[in-house]
């Protein structure tokens, strides 16, 4: 009963917050240079990397499984991922947590994490502008500001098949 | 939550309190039918049990009213009037009646799995049934009326008489039975426990047809009663047994003629508006409300329950309908001291406690550190040391408490099984009887439910193959009825669940004859096997000495995945038989499954836990021994092959030791099967709480789940059957031989001394 109270009201918030400011918030993190994004209401938490057990036989992009405060936790390394060269974690190194329903929690290791961006509707192009074919985990480009571009991305499809 | 539909999180949980509560409404009415079986083999009726049998169904069709389960609820309706005609004697118990009440309890739980969204609903069946209870529900012609006549009763207490009284009354006369009429006087304070003394001895000479009150109101504080109980016993007998301070027992005698006029209505009668106990005093509240719970108690114990809307309460001429609110206001007391518990929760408990002995071990290392930083650190390490020591115990207690929590009796599968070894046996006309012992033997709740399903095929399978026809028994001087003994004990850390029957065993000739005729074996490898790999050999998939398949067994499913299902929770199948002797089947499986013990071994840096149940010995492997037998490793361990998998290998982990120091054989067993796993180092043994891999995870073949070591760690733990399955199924047989001739060897020193 409370839990959807407690639902509810943060659905209202949150509606009222994207109806109010049409706009949507996304966390936006580096990886080889380039700058993407992730919507924060799939992101579940921030973390440094704690150290992390190799699965053997595991899929090729997943890095291992790391322990979160009693649940275990997939981590999947982004770089690999897109087929971007690997490198060794360093202190900037963060696996973000998202959590998009799927049932479970998916960390997704990136190099560095930068800063929230509150995006309006119109600040968000289709995928398409990068071309007419796209991965399914692009969801589109972001122009907050001037000099700034965000590659937005859907986690559900990386959660999915990792 | 569940189905995404929009339920909210309060209806989900009454939604699964429907669930659980059906479900132990329905497991109890299976053992009230067995009772009523057993009770009606012998010749006898037990009234007492169809009227529990009337209540179950009764509370099961309010609650699938509430929960809109309207399948549910058309077929309790149903069930219900055949048993209201039972218990009123409008119709006989009989076999078949009972077989159709058994169907209804298996299309029940069916039909629960069916809301739940587990499975379809059998429409097709309960439509069946439900006709079928039509017919039977056709009303007999009623014979008795004369003989109640017969006795000196007064013309108005059968005004005052249910139905049901009535019926009761009219079928202990027709018996034969001496119909007595006791007076006794209970005080208003204790009239409950006195008079529930009362029928305790009464019960065994007699049954208690009805009492009222007789409304002689000698004293404000005290209530006769007019006791009418018919029984065998002469009246020297019944006063012996039934005994009180202000109690008086006479005969009601039997009218011959039967043409007499029927006496005037008196006292008994006149005074029933006493009933409601001519409260003088009622200002006092207290002893009010005592009055009130003494008269509902009175009316419950005879009568089904009527809190739950819908239901049709027949209006019973007195009191029931002015103590109809105050039934239910009871109910809602008398609740028991129990509390169901999801037993995900219990789970989400034991990742606390596990968490906690992770703190626990950061706070040793605090200690540590403390200790050798100066003098004073010295001392407030010891005062940690000594909190930290008394949170490890409590801690201890309150893992021990959450295991307790999760242990249920195996009686609760066990219940079942009679419902099906009278099926079965019925189906299979063959007479065998169910001897239970031990089902008050506690284990993890899941692992119950997952030992439900094995029994039960193992079950089938002693009565169609075992237990032979009454005609067979009687050749070979057995008893003419079968016996199957499930015997369940606890041994250490560990429940041992033996299934014996005094069938006609098998012949490890015939086994061999049918596995080559299969294609199992070959000759050669048929004349080198043992008895004991012989009997082994019902657990192969794709087993079975049968020609023809019936509806239970001879498909050829069934015994393996019966070792497969108990393997997974970590047990051993074990099996022994003797040609016209019978057959035993031993079951092996850890208590628990939140808590395992494993063994954690090094495969290149890496920790990996190896659980301690599936871990026969380790020992240091000898690669002078290891020979190559058609593309696999088998070492030979004391005369003996042992097919090895080098798990560094299989796992493709770099190999970062050179192999100049010694590697270990794990040697693991999963049922009849044994593989050495070879693992760079042996580390240590650990309780550990097994969590799974997410679902992202769900291909990785090899790995039980994960655990968290106390350094932010997380080992993974090996799923030794999935191990041993990828390892050695293509042509395992030519293994099994040699791991049996071990095992053989292994386990032939206690047996012969047991």
């Amino acid at each position: 009963m409370m839990a959807e109270v407690r639902k509810n009201r943060v659905e209202k918030r949150s509606a009222r917050r994207t109806a109010d400011a049409g706009r949507t918030e996304y966390l936006a993190f580096v990886l080889a240079g380039e700058t993407y994004a992730i919507e924060v209401a799939h992101v579940a938490e921030i973390l440094k990397p704690p150290p992390i057990t190799e699965v053997p036989r595991a899929p090729g992009n997943v890095l291992g499984i790391i322990g979160v405060r009693g649940r275990l936790v997939t981590v999947v390394d982004l770089r690999r991922r897109f087929r971007l060269t690997e490198r060794p974690l360093d202190r900037r190194s963060r696996i973000i947590l998202t959590d998009v329903g799927a049932g479970e929690q998916v960390g997704l290791l990136v190099d560095e994490v930068q800063q929230v961006w509150r995006l309006a509707t119109e600040e968000i192009e289709p995928a398409q502008v990068l071309g007419a074919e796209q991965p399914a985990h692009i969801a589109g480009v972001g122009r907050p500001v001037e000099g700034v571009i965000l590659i937005l991305l859907d986690a559900r499809p990386i959660v999915e098949s990792p | 939550m569940v189905d995404g539909s929009g339920r909210n999180d309060a209806g989900d949980k009454a939604r699964e309190e429907f669930f659980s509560e059906a479900q132990e409404i329905i497991d109890a009415l299976g053992r009230d039918l067995l009772a009523l079986d057993a009770a009606l083999k012998k010749g006898q009726f037990d009234a007492e049990l169809i009227n529990d049998v009337f209540r179950g169904v009764h509370t099961l069709k309010g609650l699938s009213g509430l929960f809109g389960a309207t399948r549910m609820s058309v077929l309790s309706h149903q069930l219900e009037d055949a048993l209201d005609d039972l218990r009123l004697g409008r119709i006989e118990l009989t076999a078949s009646v009972l077989d159709l009440l058994f169907q209804a309890i298996s299309l029940y739980t069916r039909l629960l799995a069916g809301e739940k969204g587990e499975s379809s609903e059998p429409v097709q069946e309960i439509e069946q049934l439900v006709v079928a209870l039509g017919q039977v529900s056709a009303p007999r012609a009623g014979s008795a009326a004369g003989v109640v006549a017969q006795y000196d009763l007064d013309a108005g207490l059968f005004g005052v008489l249910t139905e049901y009284e009535e019926h009761r009354l009219r079928a202990t006369l027709q018996q034969g039975l001496k119909l007595y009429r006791i007076r006794a006087r209970f005080s208003l304070s204790t009239i409950d426990s006195a008079l529930a003394e009362l029928k305790g001895q009464a019960r065994p000479h007699g049954e208690i047809i009805t009492y009222l009150p007789t409304g002689s109101t000698v004293d404000a504080e005290a209530i006769e009663l007019e006791i009418l109980i018919a029984s065998h016993a002469d009246l020297g007998t019944l006063r012996q047994a039934i005994s009180g301070p202000s109690l008086s027992i006479e005969e009601v005698p039997r009218r011959f003629d039967t043409t007499a006029e029927p006496p005037s209505p008196d006292a008994s009668v006149a005074s029933l508006p006493a009933f409601e106990f001519a409260v003088q005093d009622a200002s006092a509240k207290q002893p009010v409300n005592k009055r009130a719970d003494t008269r509902t108690s009175l009316i419950e114990r005879d009568r089904p329950p009527t809190i739950f809307a819908g239901a049709p309460s027949r209006p019973r001429p007195q009191s029931v309908n002015r103590a109809g609110p105050m039934a239910g206001e009871m109910s809602l007391r008398s609740v028991n001291q129990t509390v169901r518990v999801d037993i995900r929760k219990l789970d989400r408990l034991m990742t606390v406690v596990g968490e906690l002995a992770i703190v626990k071990t950061a706070i040793a290392k605090v200690i540590d550190r403390a200790r050798r930083h100066s003098v004073a650190g010295r001392e407030l390490a010891s005062e940690l040391q000594r909190l930290n020591r008394s949170f490890e115990r409590h801690l201890a207690q309150m893992q021990g408490g959450i295991l307790e929590v999760r242990m249920v009796p195996l009686g609760q599968s066990f219940d079942k099984l009679a419902r099906i070894v009278r099926q079965i046996s019925r189906e299979l006309a063959k007479e065998v009887n169910l001897v239970v012992t031990g089902a008050e033997t506690e284990i993890d709740k899941l692992i119950v439910e997952e030992l439900s399903d094995p029994l039960m095929h193992m079950i089938r399978n002693a009565i169609d193959h075992g237990i032979e026809r009454r005609e067979e028994r009687h050749r070979v001087g057995k008893p003419p009825v079968g016996t199957i003994a499930l015997n369940a004990f606890q041994k250490g850390n560990h429940v041992i669940v033996e299934l014996e029957d005094d069938g006609a065993g098998m012949d490890a000739r015939v086994l061999v004859g049918a596995a080559i005729r299969r294609g199992i074996l070959t000759n050669e490898e048929a004349r080198e096997l043992s008895p004991r790999e012989a009997f082994a050999l019902v657990f192969m998939p794709g087993f079975t000495t049968k020609e023809v398949a019936t509806d239970l067994s001879g498909r050829g499913v069934g015994l393996d995945v019966v070792k497969t299902n108990i393997a997974k929770l970590g047990g051993i199948v074990d099996i022994a038989s003797e040609v016209g002797i019978g057959t035993k089947v031993t079951i092996t499986l850890p208590i628990t499954l939140a808590i395992i013990n494993v063994l954690l071994v090094d495969l290149g840096g890496r920790l990996f836990g190896v659980p301690l149940a599936n871990v026969e010995e380790a020992i240091v492997l000898d690669e002078a021994h290891v020979r190559a037998v058609e593309s696999r490793e088998v070492l030979t361990v004391r005369g003996a092959s042992l097919p090895i998998c080098r798990l560094r290998r299989l796992f493709g982990l770099p190999k970062e030791v050179p192999s100049a120091r010694r590697a270990f054989v794990v040697v693991a067993r999963v049922a009849d099967r044994r593989l050495g796993l070879v693992v760079d180092d042996l580390v240590g043994q650990q309780d550990i709480v097994i969590k799974p891999l997410g679902k992202s995870l769900r291909s990785v073949r090899g790995f039980a789940g994960a655990t968290e070591l106390g350094d932010q760690r997380v080992a993974l733990i090996l799923d030794v059957a999935s191990l041993v399955e990828e390892v050695l199924a293509p042509g395992e047989t030519r293994f099994l031989a040699a791991a049996h001739l071990d095992a053989e060897r292994r386990f032939a020193e206690p047996r012969s001394a047991g």
